[in-house]
This record gives structure tokens, sequence and C-alpha cells, in this order.
């Protein structure tokens, strides 16, 4: 045992090592742009220049004298593909702006010519000498430029269903003994998985194969299906391994059918590697938002007024929103709640999920918000958290189906050693180095969603998983092999797991953090009917009662007492009397309250999450609480955040050495977002000025120090039957509060913006 | 056009272009052949195949190249070599990292033509069919990576950065692993990793 696999607790299984780790330090782990391609032609984009306007020509000769160019492809000649709806419309799609469709130009580093050449060199010095005329039409960037329009999200979002509001907010606000008015702004944040948005396409006659990074192979394989018009069982999606995702991976990008339909025309496989800039334009993003919190408290610091106005940009063509008022007003008690969440509209590339889409942003303002609450009460914040603790959310009244943010605020305090905080703000240095304290809540809604799976089980003990889930470095082999070596009873090393594959059976998207409990309770599911198939050949007059479900594994003696009254199987034995050498089985899994179209909408590649806030009778969150220590320089006012410490409670923990690993680098990407991480907009062309790895900063070796993840003891039989809250997108959220009010603690000065680069600080 | 075993006419002449790309040259070289000025006259087609011989993991591979491809594009696209991975192309990432030698090169900024007679060693001449380098097995035992993108070029790097000496301490590791980004922030996992490893390398 070492740091990495932490002693597992109660409810917790085994820190074992990633089922996949030996093909990942070995590059025998196939990406989409890994896939072995008989004669690939390979594809190069052109993107606009202007970010509004339109396309008066192209000059290609220059481009086509280039040698071994094949084709090259504008919105004069581009494959005719049909409209591509926005998930949140039914569709599949992250954007329906929908390139090489027409003249018009939607926003910079749109798509709008495909250059494809015998080789990769080829193409990228055609697609340089590709020339293009534009009308250019000044664009609206970003809040508060000219041309830009607003309006409330409720009611142009299908999925942004209320404003969540209870009691009476503007009588409590008035009456309260204290009040805090403030307002926080958040950058746009680009995902930057390290592998790019690559797209290869095959076709065998009418099939066609996409090699694709993908977080959700089922709606890949639909969304494309449906833009060619052709059957989707002629669609084929393969990742088996997802070089990171984040979000950015969700949803269709109009690349893929646009390969897919050259690569047609061609008659030759196509192999696209976009450059790292162009993801930046032509996939998803965060958007900026803006935030202004008012909290009316008693003196004693009960909340009784809480509002929480936010807006955020999208496109001209989509109204995509996040609206984390729906966490934010339901996170503490308080009888009087209002919201307002607003869509700003500009020339823009449609935002879309990344790694906590609603939490990042709105917990940012709400606990930046309750830490001026505190200073404001000179109360310790995490005191005015305890007052403020509730089992029920506010808004409905509907229970917590679990909740230790407290239990996790009083493990993470110890552990950090908040005790030794001297409250008042630059009161605590080192040398040079002003030093503060600071913490945050964080929470993230458990989410499930119908999902299949297929098992498989030899005589020899030998087991196969299929489903069609994800690899994005979460750990989704590695707890899929265990759910099932766990259920059946075998040896974890005689487990082999199939993911990543739209052949497979279906499994939800990789998003909003469902996979774990959805697809490994699917698996649960699936090896029950195996043990019951088995049961029924050896005991046909028995019924494996639901105690000997629990308890009894195959071909394993029975450990507890409950289960010594039940025989446990002799797996030889059950399949001599099965007759059989192989038994498999398939079924289909859904959580409590999904639609009735749950089964048929997961084969057609639409993911019903069901869970969070949204069910009928309970509320779903997992926890957790964060603290760091930042350092601010009192001369050059450089900052660092030496050492950040989470204490999380998400359920039954799969796999605490993958679970520690996820909530580790999701802290590390809370410190970026505080410290490091925004796409800077260049306000005259609406372009993204930092577009690659050196100028859109992300956290190295070097920015990192210590990180400490400690992992709560907790169960939750009301969720699904995994037990198990997602906790993927949990560490990323509120440490950005944390660290700005450790900032506010180490110099006194309150910073609503982020990022915080040391040219923000005012020592 | 991977692995021609044939001799080919070529039209360019790689002596002179090497002339220009030896030695600590290669960088700047490599980054001006890809944002050349798309309006400049070709003097002589770069995309006419060049024979070149790359010595990879120990083996000798002949191909016939684009003059333009990069030790990256050779190994992935030609040799079918896909353990180093693209993720900017602009020496910025490090997921390309490769040794050439004994020193850690981004491979997306190196040419084919100027790696020639030199020792390439990717991720896959690491292990033995049987074992893994100590470098890979820390990298397991210390869950060293999330998504395994970065991973090849981490390790490659790790194994540089023990070699140069620059392991000695936490500060020294995390100062000299900076030039691989992980966007799953596996770093401490990864500092945890080279110090397992580090005694191992330095024993040989």
């Amino acid at each position: 045992m070492n740091a990495a696999a932490p002693e597992p607790k109660a409810n917790m299984g085994q820190p074992v090592p990633r089922y996949d780790a030996a093909a990942k330090v070995t590059g025998r782990a196939t990406y989409g742009s890994d896939m072995p391609m008989d004669n690939p032609a390979y594809a190069f984009l052109v993107t606009s220049a202007i970010a509004r306007g339109r396309i008066n020509g192209f000059d290609l000769d220059d481009a086509r004298r280039v040698r071994g160019v094949i084709d090259i492809v504008t919105y004069e000649n581009a494959p005719k593909l049909k409209e591509a709806k926005l998930f949140s419309n039914g569709g599949y799609a992250g954007t329906t702006i929908q390139p090489l469709k027409s003249t018009d130009i939607a926003h910079e580093g749109e798509i709008i010519a495909v250059v494809v050449a015998e080789s990769y060199e080829a193409a990228r010095e055609a697609a340089n000498r590709v020339k293009v005329s534009y009308t250019a039409v000044a664009p609206s960037a970003s809040f508060d430029s000219p041309g830009t329009t607003k309006a409330a999200a409720k009611g142009q979002n299908a999925q942004f269903k209320e404003d969540p509001q209870v009691g009476d907010f503007a009588k409590a606000f008035d009456e309260a003994e204290v009040k805090l008015t403030a307002s926080y702004d958040t950058p746009t944040q680009h995902h930057n998985p390290m592998e790019l948005f690559s797209t290869s396409c095959v076709w065998m006659g009418d099939d066609l194969v996409i090699y694709e990074p993908s977080q959700y192979v089922y709606g890949l394989k639909n969304g494309v299906a449906e833009q060619l018009g052709i059957d989707a069982d002629k669609v084929r999606v393969v990742n088996p391994y997802v070089g990171g995702g984040f979000g950015s991976r969700g949803s269709m990008t109009p690349r893929t059918a646009i390969i897919a339909g050259i690569a047609r025309r061609l008659n030759r496989p196509i192999k696209l590697v976009p450059t790292r800039d162009q993801g930046f334009t032509i996939a998803t993003y965060r958007a900026e938002t803006r935030h202004e919190i008012k909290l009316g408290a008693s003196r004693d610091g009960r909340l009784v007024a809480l509002r929480h106005e936010g807006a955020e940009v999208s496109s001209r063509a989509d109204a995509y929103c996040v609206g984390g008022t729906k966490t934010t007003t339901r996170l503490y008690a308080c009888p009087n709640v209002d919201s307002l969440v607003s869509i700003v509209r500009a020339d823009r590339n449609t935002p879309g999920f990344m790694r906590s889409p609603p939490e990042v942003p709105y917990l940012f303002a709400l606990e930046s918000a309750m830490d001026e609450l505190a200073v404001k009460l000179n109360m310790d914040p995490v005191e005015l958290r305890r007052i403020n603790d509730t089992t029920n959310e506010p808004i409905g009244g509907k229970p917590y189906t679990s909740r230790s943010l407290m239990a996790c605020f009083d493990e993470a305090a110890k552990a950090f050693g908040w005790s030794e905080r001297s409250a008042a703000p630059k009161s605590m240095s080192d040398g040079d180095w002003l030093i503060g304290y600071g913490c945050a809540a964080t929470c993230y809604p458990t989410q499930m969603a119908p999902s299949a799976a297929r098992v498989r089980l030899q005589r020899d003990g030998r087991t196969r998983v299929e489903i069609a889930g994800h690899e994005i470095g979460t750990g989704a082999y590695t707890v899929i092999a265990q759910t099932a070596s766990e259920r059946l009873g075998v040896p974890l090393e005689k487990v082999a797991v199939f993911i990543g594959d739209s052949d497979l059976p279906p499994a939800p998207v990789a998003g909003g953090s469902n996979s774990t409990a959805s697809t490994c309770s699917a698996v649960m599911m699936v090896c029950d009917q195996i043990r019951q198939k088995l049961f029924k050949a050896v005991m046909p007059n028995e019924s494996l009662t639901d105690k000997a479900k629990e308890t009894v594994g195959l071909g394993q003696a029975p450990t507890t007492q409950a289960a010594k009254s039940d025989r446990p199987l002799d797996l030889e034995k059950a399949f001599d009397a099965l007759g059989a050498g192989v038994v498999e089985e398939y079924g289909e899994w859904k959580p409590d309250g999904a639609p009735l179209d749950s089964f048929k909408a997961m084969h057609s590649g639409h993911a019903r999450l069901v869970g969070g806030h949204q069910m009928k009778d309970k509320i779903a969150y997992a926890f957790g609480a964060e603290f760091v220590e930042v350092r601010v320089n009192r001369f050059t006012h450089e900052i660092r955040a030496p050492r950040l410490v989470g204490a999380f409670a998400a359920g039954r923990i799969m796999n605490p050495r993958t679970a520690r690993s996820q909530l580790m680098g999701g802290l590390i990407w809370g410190m970026s977002s505080a410290l490091l991480e925004a796409t800077e907009i260049d306000e005259r062309t609406a372009r993204y000025v930092n577009d690659n790895f050196a100028d859109y900063l992300v956290p190295v070796n070097a920015d990192v120090g210590g990180v400490e993840v400690i992992l709560l003891s907790e169960q939750d039989d009301h969720i699904n039957p995994t037990g198990a809250k997602g906790l993927g997108e949990l560490a990323n959220v509120g440490t950005n509060a944390a660290i700005c009010n450790a900032i506010y603690h180490a110099t006194g000065q309150r910073i609503r913006k982020l990022p915080v680069r040391l040219e923000n600080i005012e020592v | 056009m991977s692995d021609q075993s044939s001799s080919r006419p070529s039209g360019f002449d790689r002596r002179a272009f090497m002339a220009g790309a030896a030695g600590s040259a290669l960088v700047p070289l490599a980054a001006r052949a890809g944002t050349q000025d798309a309006r400049a006259p070709l003097a002589q087609d770069p995309a006419l195949p060049v024979d070149v011989t790359l010595r990879v993991n120990g083996q000798d591979k002949r191909l016939s190249l684009d003059a333009r491809t990069t030790v990256l594009d050779a190994l992935r696209e030609h040799l079918k070599l896909t353990g180093s991975k693209k993720g900017c192309d602009h020496g910025q990432c490090g997921a390309c990292t490769v040794l050439i030698g004994d020193r850690r090169v981004v491979s997306c900024l190196t040419l084919a033509l100027a790696a020639e007679g030199q020792e390439i060693t990717t991720i896959e001449g690491l292990a033995t069919s049987d074992r893994l380098h100590p470098m890979q097995q820390a990298f397991v035992d210390n869950d060293a990576f999330q998504c395994g993108y970065c991973t090849p070029g981490q390790i490659m790097s790790a194994i540089a950065c023990v070699k140069e000496g620059h392991a000695g301490t936490d500060a020294d590791i995390r100062e000299y692993m900076s030039g691989n980004i992980c966007r799953c922030a596996a770093y401490p996992n990864i500092v945890a990793a080279v110090k397992q490893a580090a005694p191992d390398i330095m024993k040989g």
C-alpha cells in the first residue's frame, strides 16, 4: 500500500490497480487516432478568421497545386448533411451551427473548408494556402459588447425548467439583521483534454466505423447516422480509450458527420487530427458567467434570505446554459429564496458542459459570499456552514438521501490544522509571504441513467463483461471488473471488460458523473441473472433468496453467518447441471424514477439522467469540504497554493485508489480555475487569443504542492444498487472560492473575479 | 509511403538540409517548417519522398517520407508505433516525448530526417515481454495517470529526468517534470512514481 492506494474504510471496495494500467504504461492503449487504418487520406481543417459575416469566395488555386491534394471541400461542394438538433432539444449535437452549409459565418474558428491529401504534411500545407475573401461584420464578443441580447433562461432552454424560489425573499432580505450583496465573475475556460479532437472514418460498403474520442458512443453513432440520413445500425463508434473528456466529448460536434460524408464520397478512409487551437472553436467550452448574490442573516448566523442571479454567455444559435441555481438555492437551510438565470447571446461558438458545469461557477459565487458573510458576522466560516446545515433542501422540503457535509468539514479541518488559523486578515505570515487559510463546501448531484450490460461466464470462471461505457480516465474498466468479480465471486484477474464500442450493449453518456453508478448497477443486475440461472439448474425446486443473492458468491465458500444457511454454488456442478459451457446474460437496468421511454431512448443514444434535485420525494448529492493554504508574496504578489486538503463523502467508494486520483485531480482543477485558467477573448474580433498550451495556463507539476484527499465512509441505500455517488466532478467545485477566501485571509483583499493573477493583488 | 524498402529518386537534397539541421538547431528549424510563409515559392517540392533510415527501439526502419515529416508522425503514421502521442504538435505539452540517445526530445518538433543515425527509444521499447521497465511499474504502483494519454511522454521524460540527476528531491522532480502536461492532474502521483523508480534506474 502507498499513498495512491488508501486503506479501504467501511463501505469501500478494494484499491486494486487499474485494469488498464499495463496498457497505458506500455503505449498499447489505443486512442482514436491510434487505430490502424488501411491507406488513409489525411484531412486538415481550415477555420474562419472572422467571427461574423460571410464568405465572398475562395481562391483554391495555390492549395490545389500542392502535391498530394485529393480534394478541397467548402460550402460549395460539401456533402449534404441533415440538420443536427441540440442535445437539450432531443438531438445529439452540442451546437446547431452547421459549418460548410452556406457562406454565413457564426463564430471565429468555424470550419470553412476541409483539405484532404495523401499525407498530413500535404494537407496542412494546402490548408495554409487556401485563400478566403470575407465580408466581415463587427461581432459581439461577450458580456457588455454592443449587439448582445439578454433574456431569461427559462422558456428558451428546455432543460432549464425553473428559477427556484420559496418564501418571500424581498421582505426577508429587507428585514434581515445582517445583509450582504456581492457580484462575482468567472471566465471562459476550455477543457483542453490531452487528446486532440480527432476523427477517423472508414466505410466498408454501407457500413461506417468512426474512431473518435467520445464520452457517448451511442449518442455519436445515432447523431452521425441522423445527419448522414442512414440507419443507425450502419454506424459503429469505437474508442476503447479516451484521452480525457471533462465534458468536451459528451455531445456530437459538426466535424464527425463532415468527415464521414467526405470519406464516403472519396471512398477512402479519412483521418482528421485537428490542431490544438482548432479545438478551441470546433468543440465546446465553459462560458463566462456573472453572478449577484444577496444574503440576509440573523446575527447568530442563520440565513433568512438568499438570492442568486446568474448570467451566462451562449451563442446566437443556441440557448445553452448551466443554471447552477438549482444547486445553490438548495445547499443551505434558508426559508426565503429567490433566483434568476439569464442567457446573453454573442457571436461565439456554442458552449457546453465542462467538468461540474453548473457547480464550478455558481458555487464560486455562493461559497465566496458565505465567507464574506462570516466576516460580517465575525464568525468562523465553518461554523456558519454548520449553523445553516440542513437535512432537507429548502425549496421543496425534500430530504437529502444522505448528507455528510459537516462531517467532511470536520475531518478536513482537522487534517488541515484549521484550528491554528488566526482569524484576522493579514495576521499570518512567513518571511516575505503572507499566509491565508480558506475553506469552502463542495457538492455535486448524484445522477444515474438507464444502462444495459452483457455478461458471459465460463465454467473455469473466466468472465467477459460487455458494455458501451467509456474509459476517460475515471477507472471505468476497473470498477466494472471489480463489480463483476465481487458479484460473481470470480477472481478479478479472470474478468475481461469490453467498453468504448457502440456495438456493445448501450451505456449512458459519460457525463454528469453518472457512469459508475449506472454501468455498475447494470453489471450487478446481469451478474445476478447468471447466478439465478445457475442456482436454478442446481436446485430447481428452491429459490435463490434475496439474502443469498447478497451473500453467496459462485464457487466461493460463504463467509457470513447468513450465507452459511444457504448453500454455496459449486461452479463446476452448476455448469454440469445446466449442461452448458457458458452462461451469457443480457439485461437492462434503469434507476427509480426514470421516464417510461428510458430504454427506447437508451438504444437511440439519449441518456435519461435522473437524480440530484429532480427525484420525486428526495434529493441526492455528494458532498465535500475543501481547505487551502495560499501564500502571497508581499513584494512580487506571486500567489501559491502549497496545500489543498479535501474530505469527501460519496456513498460507496468502489475503488479508493481511482477515487482518490479523481478527487486529487479535481482539487488541482479547482486550484487551476482559481489561479490559472481563462480563455482570453479579443473584444474587437470575438476571437480566442490564448488558444494553445503555452498561453492557456493549465497546471504543470511545479504548480502543485501538497494535495490531500480524505475519503469518508458513507452508506446510502436510497440512490442506486451500487450505493455509489458520482465523484468525478465533486472535487473541482468550491476550490476556487476556498482559494479566494484564503487570499482574503492572507491579504485583506476580497477578490470576486477569476482567475486571480498577481496583477490583481493590491497588498 | 510507409516502410519502403526500395530506394527511390529523391527531389530533395538531404545533405544540404541536414547541414542546417545539426545539433541544437533542430527545434527552431522544425518550428519554421511548420509555419512557413504560405506565399513563398517552393524551391524544391518537400512532398517528394526522401529515403530515411530511423533506428527505433534497436531496429533499423527504412522509410520514404515527406521531408517535413516529424519523428512523431513518422512513428505514428508510418511505423505504426502509436504509443507516442500528439497533444499539441507545438512542443508545449510533452505527450510526444521520446529519447534520442539519452536526451528527452519532443518528437513533434524534431524532423525525422534530423534523427537519422540516432538511437530513438519510444514507450514501446521499454518493457520486455514479461517485465515492465521500473518506471512503468512505478507509474502503475502509484496510479500516476488517469486517462493515460500523456503517460508515454511522462514515462520517457521521467526516465531522462532520473538519468539527468534531477530526481533528487520532490521539488527537483516537479520542476524537471514540468514539460509534460497531465490534464487529469496526476502530478503528486507522478512525483511519487519517479521517486520510487529512481534508485532502480540509477543502479542501471
